[in-house]
């Protein structure tokens, strides 16, 4: 039994470390292989920096706007339930089954210039394809279900009898949404969050499509990565993988804490 | 949306003799009106982003009537594409269930230092954007490979790829099934002479199944869309290494969107086919179990 507990720690720890620790080493060694000073004077390229500033510009914008959906939706759904909002529920999970690709797709038949919204747009003077606008909406779609799926479990769980309470107390709807249920959810929502700017940050199928991957213009951070293997520049994609997984890193962290604060809430409960 | 939770108390509200003041009706109509206005705009958003895009793509693929939609798709190039998706997928979910299952048993009954470590890598797809991992694996695996092996434009290329993205799907399913479950029938199993082998088949892989299978079939599902991690170590090239999601994407750059959206609505439907078996499958199992 304990022969065969450590062959199989073994075999996991091997298929693990081959999978997933070899190509996270492998990128830091490849974007330091010219040394520290190398790296730092990569960072100051100005297509990279421009891709930067727009991946947190795109983050900046359409992250809020999910959370506010999410928590909106997750609490429509759970506290107003309906065969509308059974639908709603369904919807909301569709994007996950949706291949990046089909999303840049889908946008682009409604507001690139032949689409449905486009000509009409672009009479006003508004261009939502191939720039900032669409590149936020592609970043929207992938990320629309990551908050209500955490969210969603937990407020179906902890039930409304604490904002009854504070209710019969003669606290107002908005009193009783920030100091009992945003309280109440504020971990499984943090876990939302990182998800979805993980996910905004990281989106590279669905922005290539919409965005038209023009440096300096309208190229992200992803986008910037793969135009450089595509010119054989695979020293600057490095630089900027790093960059990207270092962030994934750093919100890996968070995700554990969330997960932790969690944990630790049901315990309490229980 | 702010006034959401609210809604309990309102309806009890209903229910009590006419409210007389007239201050307090003001209040619940303006309340009502605030919530009316917050759901309006839940509805404008998911539209704009995700329902009238989605009802664009099924008219694009279907304006020319069904003929036209069944050429695009039994295309040589749609048709290989299509199968070389499905057939990486397959293989890759495969071997993430075993591998999945294997290591979500090993995070929960084994002990051993580094464990905290191992446990968030394994969240790390996730959270590494699939460009990233898409060069690093193209770099690993291509013609530049340190370990001399070029796997670029084959169906082994693609699948590694995808068993990269997928892993944490079928360990985070499992995981904290296996962590709820608790040891009485498997002691009671082998103080009954039960080999451990035996009490895994019998007891605990059972009681494993519907998570397992529910994980399988996101991974399936996120496999056959699958872009990012995938389209540098394919190398694209038609009837041999391209998958669905990139011929999709040639499609649309060379302006023939009536055929991208009819693959695109192919791939959505087997995509569907495949999460509603897995659903219903897993709740099969789980329903005999109870």
């Amino acid at each position: 039994m304990t022969r065969s507990k450590l062959i199989l720690r073994c075999v996991v720890l091997f298929y693990i470390a081959a999978l997933i620790g070899v190509p996270l080493i492998f990128v830091f060694q490849q974007a330091f292989l010219h040394g520290f000073g190398a790296f730092f004077s990569a960072l100051h390229d100005p297509a990279m920096d421009h891709a930067m500033l727009l991946t947190a510009l795109v983050a900046v914008v359409a992250v809020p706007l999910n959370v506010i959906f999410g928590v909106g939706a997750s609490l429509w759904i759970v506290r107003h339930p309906s065969r509308f909002t059974r639908a709603l529920d369904t919807v909301i999970d569709v994007p996950l089954a949706i291949s990046p690709i089909i999303v840049g797709l889908v946008l682009e038949l409604v507001y690139a210039q032949g689409g449905w919204f486009g000509a009409g747009l672009a009479k006003l003077g508004r261009h939502v394809m191939f720039s900032f606008p669409g590149i936020v909406m592609a970043s929207i779609f992938v990320s629309l279900p990551l908050v209500s799926r955490q969210v969603i479990p937990l407020l179906r769980e902890i039930g409304d009898h604490q904002e009854q309470t504070a209710s019969t107390l003669g606290a107002g709807p908005v009193r009783i949404f920030f100091s009992i249920t945003l309280r109440s959810i504020t971990w499984a929502a943090a876990y939302g969050v990182s998800l979805t700017l993980a996910r905004v940050i990281g989106e590279y199928g669905a922005v290539l499509i919409v965005s038209g991957n023009i440096a300096l213009v309208t190229q992200t951070l992803t986008l910037n990565i793969g135009a450089n293997f595509d010119n054989f520049n695979n020293y600057q994609g490095f630089v900027g993988a790093v960059l990207l997984a270092l962030s994934s890193i750093v919100l890996l962290l968070i995700l554990g804490v969330a997960r932790h604060r969690e944990r630790k809430r049901d315990e309490y409960l229980a | 949306m702010l006034a959401a939770p609210h809604k309990q108390t309102q309806a009890e509200g209903a229910k009590l003799p006419p409210a007389t003041g007239r201050q307090f009706r003001d209040v619940r109509a303006a309340s009502k009106l605030s919530r009316g206005a917050a759901k309006g705009l839940a509805i404008t958003y998911l539209s704009l982003i995700v329902l009238i895009p989605l009802a664009a793509l099924m008219t694009n693929a279907f304006n020319k009537g069904l003929g036209s939609f069944w050429t695009a798709v039994t295309q040589t190039e749609s048709i290989d594409a299509l199968r070389l998706t499905l057939l990486c997928a397959f293989v890759a979910s495969a071997i993430n269930a075993v591998a999945g299952l294997a290591t979500a048993w090993v995070l929960v009954r084994d002990r051993f230092a580094g464990q905290a470590i191992v446990n968030a890598l394994i969240d790390l797809p996730f959270a590494l954007p699939t460009v990233v991992a898409g060069v690093t694996f193209y770099t690993l695996y291509g013609p530049l490979s340190p370990f001399h092996v070029n796997i670029t434009g084959t169906w082994i290329g693609v699948t590694v790829a995808i068993m990269f993205v997928t892993l944490p799907f079928t360990v985070r399913s499992v995981q904290p099934v296996l962590e709820s479950l608790t040891f009485n029938a498997e002691s009671a199993a082998a103080t009954l002479g039960a080999s451990p082998a035996r009490i895994f088949r019998t007891i605990t892989l059972p009681a494993l199944m519907p998570a397992l299978l529910t994980g399988t079939g996101l991974a399936f599902a996120r496999a056959i869309g699958e872009y990012g991690s995938v389209v540098f170590i394919s190398n694209n090239l038609p009837y041999r290494s391209e998958v669905a999601s990139s011929y999709i994407y040639s499609l649309a750059v060379s302006d023939q969107t009536n055929s991208a959206a009819s693959v695109a609505v192919a791939l959505l439907i087997i995509a569907l086919i495949l999460l509603i078996f897995f659903n219903v499958t897993a709740q099969r199992l789980a329903k005999r179990r109870a």
